[in-house]
């Protein structure tokens, strides 16, 4: 035992103990006084500092240092208690052995279970379509009007030149694998894929607001450059060309959800969207 | 102009918790703060005029003429019909000038710079007077009026269109091209306005028809208050979240821990 | 005096019925290393401590369900909104919940640090090749350890319902629907339905308070059983072998010792709680699907897929017809790839080290340049990796194009590791050369002549560094 500096050290140990005993009393006075987060804490960083150096110091100054040394034995039993071991083991298996019909049932008995107890799986989905008729559409259909998130049906002139407005089916506006956006830009520079003429309103297009990458919400919208950008992985999609990845991991085009106005003169979807929206899956289309 | 939003009895306590969120950046001066800063905005392109004294007398639209000849001009044309350099300012409306000017973002430093939030070249006055002139130019959207806004309705319309830009913490974010969304922390409730319904540069324009008036106060009031929330927890590291987290939890975390076993697995000799 | 004689008296009592004594007197007296790197482990343990006591207490305040509650505490911006119950009880935990916010932001520090000290720790085992037989059976158990962490912390940190978990949520609900033919119904059954459905929020705070730590807890018992009966490894040094273990006796030297490393893990993880603000859920917001926020990052232990997720070129192929998904590479081959080499990492590194015997004493890193080598690659490519996930917040800080950012990093990830596993490689070999020396005493020119020596030569070199091997059964 090295009693070199005794006296000093025992002081020193416990002058961080008494740190420990500020420390706690600050905690009890500052949690009775109201809740302040960063004095809490830092009551609490003295008193478990002052234990540590206490016992730091109590093991690096006051206690036996050694070395020590410790023989270990080999992580292998002696030959000798394997045969033992192993002649234990066979000497009443052989009705085990022999008995080949009821062990191979067995197997199948136990087999059999288990793969009855996978079934409850199942269960963990509980409601809703299977997966791919969930996935494969949306609540859009020929007719619906277009709701902005408080529920307020749209005119195309309710959304400025250069504006984005996130919006959804006619009472439907929790449902979120329908959500979609609409951007308003010059019509005359719009240049969709072929066939999607009737598609906009006074050059307000609509396109799904699901990533196509990782699912994401597409709310980013550069004004000047018609582009919309997932802000998760920084896709960019063209707006002008009927959303076509440009730039960033995203491999699909966003889904374009062809538009039209009512008799009322609000705007309605004029169908589905023509593909499966949001993050790819294991699908054919 | 906006009446004053915030309320007076919450700054003391505010001031108090930015010095308790200070203390670890004393204790512990350390790499994370290139990340953490924003880095200083260029020198101001004009001198500042000393401040005027406030009589809202109308502006002479004289002294904005006069102004524009200097400062804006060489861009924009003698009377706002633009050049290769700068866009035609006819029709913008006293609302952009008023944006472009009190933030800091016009006049450029050279032609090519990208806009962006500077100290204003011009006082106060002057900025009205340039606003006057430019908003005879042609007619154009005038400088919205901010009123009362509710706070917890501005915070669902914040996150909802806002957030993915400016982020949740109204620090701005990165765009593509090299562009990237301001903080919000250092604009003034008129600003704000202004941008939202202008839609200045990359960011998109919110009419009256998809945000009220009601709603643009609320997100205002919301933005407004984010400061006093943003850093309840301590040292806010930025407000960029889990990168900083993690840079801290290795260096701050590990860091000292190791440094304890380095001295614990020593034995004293 | 008192509590020895109780401490006494509680022995005798326990000895009388379960004749503990002689086990008693060998727990006191085992001998650990003195090696400052045989404490890593000791912080993981540690804060896996604190992580269960500052857990317990948040558990009285959270409520892990989506039904939507009206939030009526002291937080203005959020009084008299509604959003889940997970969400505004985070919130009231944070701010009405005296000392709440301190034991929820030691709670994710303690989780950042259980996690960072594995992988310190994982580094060690590696580096000095402690997994090598008798000792795979732990380096098994602490791998699993380290999945099941990360699986926790990402339960943890999504169960409180924000803006930002919510798109980490979002992610992973994507990268499981990207895997081919079982994605979708994996998918589907995890979440109860389409995301993000009601059920998750349950389902994830039940993994995360019960099965996964409980999973945890068990592998950290079998963990330390295994290590008091196989014993610890030790550095070659005087008077070290393979049948003996030199340092400090369990009783008292070391015990103190430790405690003073528990308590420093508790000043650590309590001084960052109150200090710095971590995951502040009420700035994020609720999640709404339609709503984001930027930038938005997973904590650093997923950030490395995050960040191969972000990297990945648009690719998406098809097989027999059917689409499969950009993020199936990235996001589910690249992580399984990782860990599949790690388990098997002990029969691989046989083709390093050469051979099946026992080992008790541990190569220094030097040892073996190749697997230096490895470990440099590894740090290099997952290091970059994390940096990657971070793009959009370089990109806005130090205001160069993001896309910039992501084609130079496609790159950079692929080709830096190389040359650091090179450069590595280099300096092991020179510092092998010279067994007393430090990385700070090389000279250039023994870096060089590395890379002249002929491999026969350097492989005769090895018996001289290395303990001798136990002959394998």
């Amino acid at each position: 035992m090295s009693g070199r500096g005794r006296p000093g050290t025992d002081r020193l140990v416990a002058a961080a103990f008494a740190l420990t005993v500020l420390g706690a009393v600050f905690f009890a006075a500052v949690y009775v006084l109201g809740n302040r987060t960063q004095l809490l804490g830092l009551a609490l960083f003295l008193a478990f500092a002052g234990l540590a150096a206490g016992f730091a110091v109590w093991a690096g100054r006051l206690l036996p240092q050694g070395p020590y040394v410790e023989e270990r034995e080999a992580m292998i039993s002696p030959p000798e208690a394997r045969r033992v071991f192993a002649s234990e083991l066979d000497r009443d298996q052989e009705p085990v052995v022999r008995a080949a019909l009821p062990r191979r049932m067995l197997m199948l008995a136990l087999g059999t279970l288990a793969v009855a107890f996978l079934f409850p799986i199942r269960s963990l989905l509980f409601s809703g379509p299977t997966p791919w008729r969930a996935l494969g559409r949306t609540a859009w259909r020929d007719g619906v009007r277009i709701v902005d998130a408080e529920g307020r049906p749209l005119r195309p002139s309710d959304i400025a030149r250069g504006g984005i407005v996130t919006v959804f089916p006619e009472g439907r506006v929790k449902d979120d694998h329908a959500m979609t956006v609409l951007v308003r830009v010059d019509p005359a520079r719009l240049a969709l894929p072929g066939g999607r003429g009737a598609w906009t309103v006074d050059g307000v297009v609509a396109y799904s607001k699901i990533c196509t990458h990782a699912g994401c919400p597409v709310a980013l919208y550069v004004q000047t450059a018609e582009q919309l950008v997932c802000p998760c992985h920084q896709s960019v999609f063209d707006v002008l060309k009927g959303a076509p990845p440009v730039a960033g991991p995203a491999a699909r085009p966003l889904p374009q959800l062809p538009i039209g106005v009512d008799a009322e003169g609000m705007l309605v979807a004029r169908g589905d969207f023509p593909a499966p929206v949001g993050p790819g899956y294991w699908r054919t289309t | 102009m906006p009446p004053p939003t915030q309320r007076r009895t919450t700054a003391r306590r505010l001031a108090a918790r930015r010095i308790l969120a200070a203390a670890p950046l004393l204790a512990v001066p350390l790499l994370a703060v290139p990340l953490l800063t924003v880095p200083p905005a260029a020198p101001p392109a004009g001198p500042s005029a000393p401040a005027a004294s406030a009589a809202p007398s109308p502006a002479p639209i004289s002294r904005g003429r006069e102004l524009y000849g200097i400062s804006c001009a060489s861009c924009h044309g003698q009377r706002g019909e633009g050049t290769q350099y700068g866009p035609s300012l006819k029709g913008v409306g006293a609302a952009s000038a008023d944006f472009q000017l009190s933030t800091g973002r016009m006049p450029l430093p050279n032609p090519r710079a990208l806009p962006r939030r500077r100290e204003p070249a011009f006082s106060r006055r002057d900025i009205d007077a340039l606003v006057s002139y430019v908003a005879s130019f042609g007619p154009g959207p005038a400088v919205p009026a901010v009123g009362r806004g509710n706070v917890r309705q501005g915070l669902a319309i914040y996150l909802r269109d806002c957030a993915a830009c400016h982020s949740s913490t109204g620090e701005g974010g990165a765009l593509p091209a090299g562009r990237y969304a301001p903080s919000l922390t250092a604009s003034d409730p008129v600003q704000i306005a202004e941008a939202v319904r202008l839609g200045p540069g990359p960011m998109p324009k919110f009419g009256r028809g998809t945000l009220s008036d009601d709603a643009l106060n609320s997100v205002i009031a919301y933005i407004r208050s984010i400061p006093r929330t943003s850093g309840a927890g301590g040292w806010p590291l930025g407000g960029v979240g889990p990168v900083t987290e993690g840079a801290i939890a290795w260096v701050l975390g590990l860091g000292l821990l190791v440094l304890v076993i380095r001295a614990l697995g020593k034995r004293a000799r | 005096m008192i509590t020895r004689w109780a401490v006494r008296r509680m022995l005798w009592w326990l000895d009388g019925r379960l004749r503990i004594a002689s086990v008693a007197r060998k727990a006191l007296a085992k001998v650990f290393p003195d090696h400052w790197t045989f404490m890593l482990g000791e912080i993981a343990l540690y804060a896996f401590v604190s992580l269960v006591a500052t857990g317990v207490f948040l558990t009285l305040f959270f409520e892990p369900s989506p039904a939507e509650t009206v939030y009526t505490g002291v937080y203005g911006p959020l009084r008299g909104a509604r959003a889940s119950a997970a969400y505004t009880s985070t919130v009231a935990l944070s701010w009405d919940v005296r000392a709440g916010l301190l034991m929820r932001q030691t709670h994710h520090w303690s989780a950042l640090v259980f996690l960072s000290a594995i992988v310190a720790h994982l580094s060690r085992i590696f580096l000095t090749a402690a997994f090598r037989k008798p000792r795979e059976p732990n380096w098994l158990i602490g791998l699993t350890m380290f999945l099941l962490g990360i699986a926790t912390g990402f339960a943890g940190y999504s169960v409180p319902d924000d803006l930002l978990s919510g798109t980490g949520l979002r992610i992973a609900s994507a990268t499981l629907l990207s895997v081919p033919v079982a994605g979708p119904w994996a998918g589907f059954l995890l979440f109860g339905g389409e995301f993000p459905g009601t059920s998750i929020i349950p389902r994830l705070y039940i993994l995360h308070v019960l099965l996964l730590p409980g999973a945890i807890a068990a592998l950290i018992g079998a963990h330390l059983a295994i290590l008091v009966r196989q014993k610890h490894s030790h550095f070659p040094g005087p008077g070290r072998n393979q049948d003996n273990v030199v340092g400090s006796k369990m009783w008292p030297t070391y015990a103190f010792r430790s405690l003073a490393l528990l308590c420093a893990v508790f000043a650590v993880t309590f001084g960052l709680g109150g200090l710095v603000q971590i995951n502040p859920v009420w700035v994020w917001g609720p999640f709404r699907p339609s709503a984001a926020t930027s930038p938005a990052q997973p904590d650093w232990f997923l950030a490395w897929v995050e960040g191969a997720l972000r990297l990945f070129p648009p690719v998406e192929f098809r097989v027999f017809g059917y689409l499969v998904p950009a993020p199936f590479l990235p996001g589910v081959v690249m992580p399984g790839l990782t860990f599949l080499v790690l388990y098997l990492w002990p029969w691989l590194d046989r083709r390093i080290s050469g051979g099946r015997g026992r080992h008790q004493v541990l190569d220094r890193p030097r040892d073996s340049p190749a697997r230096v080598a490895v470990w440099s690659w590894a740090v290099a490519f997952y290091g970059l990796l994390l940096l990657a996930s971070s793009d959009d917040v370089v990109a806005r800080y130090f205001e160069i194009p993001v896309f910039g950012i992501v084609r130079t990093m496609r790159a950079v990830v692929l080709v830096v590791p190389v040359l650091v596993a090179i450069v590595a490689y280099a300096l092991a070999k020179a510092l092998r050369a010279d067994p007393g020396a430090t990385l700070l005493d090389l000279r250039w020119r023994q870096v060089a002549a590395a890379f002249r020596r002929r491999r026969p030569e350097a492989r005769a070199e090895r018996p001289a560094a290395s303990g001798g091997e136990e002959a394998g059964a």
